[in-house]
């Protein structure tokens, strides 16, 4: 049967013949492998451009059919049912227009359904093999189309390696534009249902207020006056943990990064990087148990032994697990960087009598530090936006403290109870979860733009 | 005389304790994470191992044509199979009360499998056949050992029964195929890691296909191509911020843009991929920059100096050395991936699916939410199939890890 | 490096190729979809698994969202892409069944399948409590009643069990519950600790002349580290209770039940949580539990009356049905028949009526 992926194979073929033709076009218009210098380009690059001309536009068309043929062919069923169904809301005729899908994709017995309905399946069955034909034959004459159109011109002088170049760095540059489009939708998206908490709460209260206590909420059954909502308590919350992460990921990460890179054998470099990588990618839910239940209780047994309030839910329980996770994040990245620090800067160091440790300290970490800090920068973003470990481990209590012994929240546990509770959507408790959001997103961008100065004061480049 | 070259000599002895110290820090740095790693794996197969096993029954069962009626072998009682073939065993059991906790011994699982094996060979209709088929939960985990035997799940009598079945060696551990075969259930002994293990599998493809060549094309583009100017700029900052953005946040702009504005479907990999890619985007693309930079000017010197272009120079000798750093950001990014439960939240992954998934539209949970979904239920059985599962993760990560360290050391040199 | 990146080009569009091939039928469902409370969630996924597998139709996809966030899809409108049947731990309110109406979801059938009991327990190695609900408000509310006397409110000055109630053991009060987002938080402060508010005649007499201030006395819990929010994962709390022994927690019965060697549940007003004691309403702190189901999607959904039907027969939610194996509590058998009646028939609620 003709589906679109038996198109996209079909383009595919055409685009390999297409690199082939184009490759031999320019040696024959070169007239020989042997002459292949009167090229203007080296004879692939004929082939990729005839190849990119062949396939980029015979797939967006594709694309573009594929996005519109189910609405014609929705409005054409539609216009052949009985009057009645016509009459339908748009979204009961939805369910109409899912029983036949479901008809035709034969997850439902045809005897299940009214007459008028089966016919108008079979119709939309007929119309949906049309637009597959008419699609296959549009888009694989508009590949042949591109095809032929490069073969013709190509001759010596065509510049195909500056076409295909500039292709490139239009793709290239339009990659770039997606993490743009990413953070727009991400404001976007918390965007209006904060708005709607500030109409509730007062956006300086929300700022400022020091005191975090959804349980007071503004429900139409519910006390208004004292349902609080102060985001301080609940970013510094956030700032505790972190630090506690970074505390244990950074020291332990870096100094293990340097002994990979200078210290250890190849072997025990190879083993050793992937198993810590490991840590990495260890649900978080698996560390939230294990803070939750090992580590914590632990903590507390300590201090219970040394005099000290523990709180079952400490901020240091999850801010140790934390750092764990993080490892990674420090030691690999970079153990790359450090790495790549040429080693003529060693022997330079060392050289002069220097120890490695000094050569260490002295040559290679300043050399490599930029990366560094790209990691460690990395580290402390995902101890930020880290949610399980906290969710399980830290509690949900906001105490305004840097008492890593007491139970503090953070705003990505906020946001989770608050989104997953059984309260209604419109009520401000709900809605704070969006401020939140959106809070950590402003104070997250204004710490980066403060990172990006500094790392660029210190930046520099070694030969 | 020679005290310049005294000082030098103490100095040295300094040095090189200094020296050792440094040494064995980061020796204990790497020796300390691996501990961490071991002790959580040690507690996670101390924990999980008991699921590879689960405790069955052999039944003498009678494949009634009284009951088994040709008209619809697809509705027939067969748990009356199942309770007939028990009552048969122990024929002293009457009263309504000891029958329905003598049928309380085996799993609702076994009518399926009884259903299965008539309507995949009809010819056994009227003959007796020994079966095995699985414990219910509570037996399983008390013959086990995981539960003690007066924690009150069973009855004294259905203890007793317990006892007997073994003792006639109609009770055994088997390896528990089922958990490698089947979907999630709500019956402990039923429930099975396929289809999250192939919801995951799905779903990281989606990721793996989008974060991968759109982050090093940003990093590329970001880093050789554009003016550095506030534009550029912002576009850094910005990467750099969405990586910190919560997860959760990721899954609030997938519920705006796929599913609600693009209208994808609801609990499909393929959103879940989609909104995997932007989590995992930026750390890809910070490590790939980090690591283009560290490609030293010479080579890309050497390269112009011979007449390649910037485009040429680029992808024929930049590239390539810094592809081990990009695969290390690659490899913890979808690490990061494999793991995460929040966004998927937002997008109806987490979610109770029966039916394994065959494609990207399907609807599907992923690996770390069936794990946070099973931590989350009551039934103790489970607890060790939490960790069981844990450990299906952890393979899967190894195996994509192993794959990705394999091309890494293809690519990574030193000079 | 050419030959790498022309490679993944093609890998990956060949992946997506085959994906296109269910995208075309994207909008086709052919299975039920519920959203909804994480405390039905248990219930209703027992239920899902025995229609998947007993009958033709497609295994129902159940999500955990929580109830608000249920009533959130569910209310989107009518049409494939939304929900057919949400769980809840609480009724519907009026601005749910407003932003209902308002997106076209006219008519919705409410079905209340059971109750769940909500206890408090502590570790086995440690005493049975015998808690009586003031006790409990006492023990948790922000603010009380001044201990020396007269209708007055001090901030909550009690730091141990033995300071409440002279009988019960001198260990620190540390309670582990739901957060405020949580319907079983809400069901707690309603049974327990307005109740137990109750108990003092002045502050009764605030409900009928001052209701704000009753509500701020009886709904506020403390937030000085003896109420502490531990989420919405009862088997986390059950091993922290367990790690330690002089904590108390509250969650569901369930977890309860499941974990009956492990942990203990205080009497309350004298009645020790048992499944009977529910069922028969002695245990006091019992919450019922509800499903709601678009009519507009009825016989257009394959399976939808079908799957309301099996959750409805007695078989499923009666007392010796699958259902409360799993720890629901059934409703008494007049109720549960009028109940059953009325999902059959599918008779859908008033929303001009809600509150």
């Amino acid at each position: 049967m003709l589906t679109p992926a038996t198109i996209v194979i079909a383009i595919l073929l055409l685009t390999a013949a297409a690199y082939r033709i184009g490759v031999r076009r320019s040696l024959s218009v070169a007239g020989g492998a042997q002459a292949i210098r009167v090229l203007h380009s080296r004879p692939p690059y004929y082939g990729v451009l005839t190849a990119l001309w062949c396939a980029l536009p015979a797939l967006l068309v594709l694309a573009l059919w594929q996005a519109l043929a189910g609405g014609v062919i929705t409005h054409l069923v539609k216009a052949d049912l009985p009057p009645e169904m016509r009459a339908l809301s748009p979204a009961q005729f939805s369910l109409v227009i899912n029983d036949i899908k479901n008809i035709i994709n034969g997850d439902v017995p045809p005897d299940r359904v009214s007459p008028a309905i089966q016919t108008a399946a079979e119709h939309y069955r007929r119309l949906q093999q049309i637009s597959h034909l008419a699609a296959a034959a549009v888009v694989l004459s508009l590949a042949i189309l591109g095809l032929a159109l490069v073969r013709g011109r190509i001759h010596t002088g065509l510049r195909a390696r500056n076409h295909v170049e500039q292709l490139v760095r239009w793709l290239l540059a339009a990659c770039s534009t997606v993490a743009i489009f990413t953070t727009i939708g991400i404001v976007l998206s918390v965007l209006y249902e904060a708005l709607r908490f500030f109409k509730a709460v007062p956006v300086l209260d929300f700022l400022f207020g020091l005191e975090w206590s959804p349980q007071m909420a503004i429900r139409a059954d519910q006390v208004g006056s004292s349902g609080a909502f102060g985001a301080v308590p609940v970013l510094a919350g956030t700032v505790l943990i972190s630090a506690i992460a970074m505390a244990v990921a950074v020291p332990i990460g870096l100094m293990a990064a340097i002994y990979m890179s200078e210290y250890a054998g190849k072997k025990f470099r190879a083993v050793a990087k992937p198993l810590m990588e490991i840590l990495a990618g260890i649900p978080t839910v698996v560390y939230g148990f294990f803070a939750a239940l090992v580590v914590a209780p632990f903590i507390r047994g300590i201090g219970q032994a040394l005099g000290l309030d523990v709180s079952s839910e400490s901020a240091l329980a999850a801010g140790l697990v934390m750092g764990i996770m993080i490892i990674p994040f420090v030691s690999s990245l970079s153990d790359d960087m450090i790495n790549a620090v040429p080693q003529s800067l060693r022997d330079g160091a060392l050289g002069l009598g220097a120890t490695r440790s000094e050569t260490i300290k002295q040559v290679v970490l300043p050399a490599a530090l930029p990366g560094i800090v790209g990691g460690v920068l990395l580290a402390v973003s995902r101890a930020i936006g880290e949610t399980m470990i906290v969710v399980m481990a830290a509690g949900l209590t906001a105490n305004m403290t840097l008492n890593p012994f007491k139970a503090v929240t953070t705003v990505t546990v906020q946001i989770v109870t608050l989104l997953v509770g059984d309260q209604e959507f419109d009520s401000p408790k709900t809605l704070a979860a969006f401020a939140l959001g959106l809070l950590l997103f402003a104070i997250t961008l204004g710490l980066n733009i403060i990172a990006l100065k500094v790392v660029r004061k210190y930046k520099e480049q070694y030969e | 005389m020679s005290r310049s070259i005294d000082i030098v000599q103490r100095g040295l002895k300094r040095r090189y304790r200094a020296e050792r110290r440094f040494q064995r820090l980061g020796l204990a740095a790497i020796v300390v994470s691996l501990i961490f790693l071991a002790l959580l794996f040690a507690s996670i197969v101390h924990r999980g191992h008991g699921a590879l096993f689960q405790t069955h029954i052999q039944l003498n069962v009678f494949f009634d044509p009284q009951i088994l009626t040709e008209t619809d072998l697809n509705a027939a009682d067969y748990s009356r199979l199942v309770k007939e073939a028990l009552y048969a065993m122990f024929p002293a059991v009457s009263g309504r009360n000891e029958k329905r906790n003598l049928s309380g011994l085996v799993s609702s699982g076994a009518a399926y499998q009884l259903r299965d094996m008539v309507l995949g060979n009809r010819a056994i209709i009227g003959t007796h056949q020994e079966i095995w088929v699985p414990a219910d939960d509570d037996v399983d985990m008390i013959y086990k050992g995981a539960l003690a035997r007066d924690s009150g799940r069973l009855s004294k009598d259905q203890l007793a029964w317990v006892d007997q079945l073994h003792s006639q060696k109609k009770i055994e551990k088997q390896f528990n195929t089922a958990f490698f075969r089947s979907g999630d259930s709500r019956e402990p002994e039923l429930a099975g890691i396929w289809g999250a293990a192939c919801g995951s599998f799905f779903t990281l493809l989606v990721t793996l296909a989008l974060a991968f060549p759109l982050g090093v094309a940003t990093a590329v583009y970001l880093e050789e191509f554009a003016p550095k100017n506030s534009w550029t700029d912002l576009i850094e900052v910005n990467i750099n911020n969405l990586a910190a953005v919560p997860s959760i946040v990721f899954g609030l702009l997938g519920l705006a843009v796929f599913l609600n504005a693009f209208g994808l479907p609801r609990s499909a990999p393929l959103v879940g991929g989609l909104v995997l890619a932007l989590m995992t985007l930026p750390t890809i693309i910070i490590a790939s920059r980090a690591a283009l930079q560290s490609v030293p000017p010479s080579i890309r010197d050497a390269a112009l100096g011979v007449g390649a272009s910037r485009m040429q120079m680029i992808l024929h000798h930049v590239l390539p050395l810094a592809l081990p750093g990009m695969l290390t950001g690659t490899i913890i990014g979808m690490a990061r991936a494999l793991g995460e439960t929040a966004p998927l939240l937002m997008i109806g992954m987490v979610a109770f699916i029966v039916d394994i998934p065959h494609g990207f539209t399907d609807p599907a949970a992923v690996l770390p939410v069936q794990i946070y979904l099973w931590a989350d239920s009551p039934e103790r059985a489970f607890v060790e199939r939490t960790a069981a599962a844990t450990l299906v993760l952890l393979l899967f990560l190894i195996a994509m890890n192993g794959a990705a360290v394999v091309l890494r050391k293809k690519f990574e040199r030193r000079w | 490096m050419l030959k790498m990146v022309s490679m993944y080009t093609v890998s990956t569009l060949l992946l997506f190729a085959l994906s296109t091939v269910p995208v075309q039928a994207d909008a086709a469902r052919d299975y039920i979809s519920i959203v909804g409370s994480s405390t039905v969630y248990p219930f209703a996924t027992v239920v899902a698994e025995q229609f998947g597998k007993t009958t033709s139709f497609k295994t129902p996809k159940i999500e955990s969202t929580g109830t608000g966030g249920g009533f959130k899809l569910f209310c989107g409108g009518v049409g494939v892409e939304y929900p057919d049947i949400t769980d809840a731990s609480r009724p519907i309110k009026k601005s749910e069944g407003d932003m209902c109406a308002q997106n076209g979801v006219k008519e919705i059938v409410e079905v209340k399948i059971g109750y769940d009991g909500i206890v408090v327990a502590n570790a086995k190695k440690a005493p049975q409590l015998q808690l009586s609900r003031k006790d409990l408000f006492l023990a948790l509310a922000k603010q009380v009643p001044d201990p020396a006397g007269g209708e007055k409110l001090v901030a909550n000055p009690y730091k141990i069990w033995k300071d409440v109630n002279p009988a019960l053991p001198a260990t620190k009060i540390e309670v582990l519950g739901p957060p405020p987002t949580s319907g079983t938080r809400d069901a707690f402060v309603e049974l327990v600790m307005e109740h137990g508010a109750e108990s003092y005649p002045w502050i009764k007499a605030l409900k009928k002349s001052d209701e704000k201030q009753f509500k701020i006395i009886s709904q506020a819990l403390r937030e000085d580290g003896a109420y502490i929010e531990a989420g919405e994962n009862d088997n986390l709390i059950v091993q922290k209770l367990e790690a330690n022994p002089s904590a108390m927690g509250i969650f569901g019965f369930s977890y309860l039940d499941q974990n009956g060697e492990k942990i203990q549940g205080a009497k309350v007003d004298g009645v020790v949580p048992t499944f009977e004691a529910i069922a028969n309403g002695t245990y006091p702190v019992s919450r019922p539990l509800f499903f709601y189901v678009k009519k507009a999607h009825v016989g257009k959904i394959p399976g939808l009356a079908e799957y309301v039907k099996a959750f409805a027969s007695d078989k499923a939610w009666g007392p010796e049905g699958y259902l409360a194996d799993k720890g629901l509590i059934p409703m008494p058998d007049a109720e549960r028949q009028k109940m059953a009646e009325a999902a059959v028939q599918m008779k859908p609620i008033a929303i001009g009526q809600l509150k």
